[in-house]
């Protein structure tokens, strides 16, 4: 499996992921900057940066970068073989077709992951700046990498989804489409700031992102909507996986297409 | 005898149409058997079931003496294959694109990658972007690509496409070195006559998605062999004039009244006098018989290639 997933990743080498990558992590980088404009506290004093504050903002813009751009990074690996017509040699190696999807969606994983980390960059400086200055302590950081880790778990839910479109149509503009449906439907649900938002599967990961908003502004209540979000997005990760595992193994392959 | 590949009843439908129907197959080990058929005859499907890209609609797939079903891994390890159009990643290089194949293959060997590219003659383009690579190029590479795990068949859908004609030649040689040198089986598909002819050691003809014939390279020189039909009113005294008169025994008397004459193609007119002149009555003499006519006949008439 190891070496699928290594083929994978050889085969984005010179391609245009890597900027795609930095298209997802730049805004979050630049909202969660936002965190060092003048501000003023209730008292009238000015307020400092607020290492919370800016992990919340990395995370609400990632969240709504999300769905377009994970969309691409699962549509773009998957269809390029179709559409450079590779799919048949790929198809006659002694790995199973369902490795073979597997080490796709792995990359992808590996992609989140990395557009994730990469968006965390200005607010981990900051971090590690008021951290040796010892204004701050690491469990504030835990918090914000918590809320990471949970919201890389989350938007990989929906990938399959992608997959699914993508296998069908066998190139990346409905999957594209889908994304950015997706982002659209996210950015309203982040602006009305419901608890129900999180039940539309695209907006899951924003449920440990709004969790730290309520931290920060002291409501510790549970979001109620966490539980049907979660059995959601598991129905949705459960089925369209299904499908494309099913699908990929059993379709047949006609003229590279 | 030690069949690499069989295959029985092998079917294909789509809806309801008939693409490959009840195909049986036969191809022994260090044949070079040219598979050949029209456009649209159901020799890429015949194929793609053989490489299981598509599933067969009934039949049965035998490949090193085991059946396909449940062992296609181990199968595939065997086989080299260029299906359709070599397809390659573009943005990368042709060590690159072999690498991943050295890989999904399980090869540990990196060297044969320069190996391979060596025998196409592509070595010295090996970091050079496949994207920047002719149609030419990309079809050797294909055939790099294919022969980098040291496969025991190769199954080839029209590997010359693409290619020039001196670089048809020197692949058709290399085909054939191959076959000798390492004792590699192949399948090569084709809607040409002449490529087939040139390079086939056993051929199968394939129209409308029957096999209408597998014939081994000596039968089909002597079916489309050249030759002079002559049609007389009495066979018998014209067989014993040609070979007590004129010395001719390669001959055979094809029906009632008709006689075929191998290897003398130029001498009808001598033919001719020496019937006449015995009273034996000549209703025709033409020069006859060749590949084209052979396979207009086997396929109902339909020209290929």
């Amino acid at each position: 499996m190891v070496n699928v997933i290594y083929t994978e990743l050889l085969k984005l080498k010179s391609t245009k992921i890597p900027w795609l990558v930095l298209l997802g992590a730049i805004p979050a980088n630049l909202v969660a900057l936002f965190a060092f404009l003048p501000k003023i506290a209730p008292d009238g004093t000015p307020a400092g940066i607020d290492i919370q504050d800016m992990f919340y903002r990395q995370g609400m813009v990632l969240v709504m970068i999300a769905p377009s751009i994970f969309a691409l990074f699962t549509a773009y690996i998957i269809s390029r073989e179709y559409q450079e017509r590779t799919i048949n040699q790929l198809f006659s190696y002694p790995v199973s077709r369902a490795r073979i999807l597997s080490a796709k969606l792995a990359v992808v994983f590996i992609l989140i992951v990395m557009t994730t980390v990469l968006s965390c960059i200005a607010v981990l400086a900051a971090s590690l700046v008021k951290l040796l200055q010892g204004s701050i302590n690491f469990d504030i950081i835990w918090l914000g990498l918590k809320m990471n880790v949970w919201v890389c778990l989350l938007s990989f839910g929906t990938v399959p989804v992608a997959a699914a479109v993508t296998l069908i149509a066998k190139n990346v503009i409905p999957a594209a489409v889908l994304g950015v449906f997706a982002t659209i439907v996210t950015v309203i649900g982040e602006i009305g700031h419901g608890q129900g938002g999180i039940l539309f599967p695209w907006l899951t990961p924003y449920w440990p992102v709004r969790h730290l908003a309520q931290d920060i502004a002291d409501l510790a209540d549970p979001n109620p909507y966490a539980v049907p979000a979660l059995i959601i997005l598991s129905a949705t990760f459960v089925l369209s996986m299904a499908f494309s595992l099913i699908y990929y193994v059993r379709s047949d392959v006609h003229s590279g297409s | 005898m030690d069949y690499v590949l069989r295959t029985n009843h092998l079917t294909k439908r789509y809806g309801g149409k008939t693409v490959v129907n009840n195909l049986h197959m036969n191809i022994r080990q260090g044949d070079i058997y040219g598979f050949l058929g029209q456009n649209g005859a159901g020799k890429t499907t015949t194929l793609r079931m053989i490489m299981g890209l598509i599933q067969p609609t009934a039949g049965e797939i035998e490949l090193f003496g085991e059946s396909l079903f449940g062992r296609r891994a181990r199968a595939m390890e065997r086989i080299g294959a260029i299906i359709e159009y070599p397809g390659f990643y573009l943005n990368l290089s042709a060590a690159d694109n072999l690498e991943i194949h050295r890989r999904l293959m399980g090869m540990g060997n990196k060297e044969y990658i320069e190996e391979v590219l060596s025998i196409v003659g592509l070595l010295d383009a090996r970091n050079q972007k496949v994207k920047h690579y002719s149609l030419g190029m990309k079809q050797r590479l294909g055939i790099a690509r294919a022969l980098l795990h040291h496969p025991e068949l190769l199954v080839l859908d029209e590997p010359t496409n693409g290619l020039d004609p001196a670089g048809i030649k020197e692949i058709r040689q290399l085909f054939l070195d191959l076959a000798r040198q390492r004792g590699i089986t192949f399948i090569i598909s084709s809607h040409l006559l002449s490529e087939v002819e040139q390079l086939a050691t056993r051929v199968g003809i394939i129209h409308h998605g029957t096999l209408m014939e597998e014939i081994n390279y000596d039968d089909l020189q002597r079916k489309t062999r050249h030759y002079l039909e002559i049609k007389v009113d009495d066979d018998k005294k014209a067989a014993y004039l040609l070979e007590q008169k004129l010395g001719l025994s390669d001959y055979r008397i094809a029906g009632p009244g008709i006689l075929h004459l191998y290897g003398s193609l130029d001498q009808s007119a001598s033919v001719n006098l020496a019937l006449t002149s015995h009273g034996v009555g000549v209703k025709e003499i033409r020069l006859s018989g060749d590949s084209l006519d052979y396979f207009l006949k086997v396929t109902g008439g339909v020209p290929l290639g």
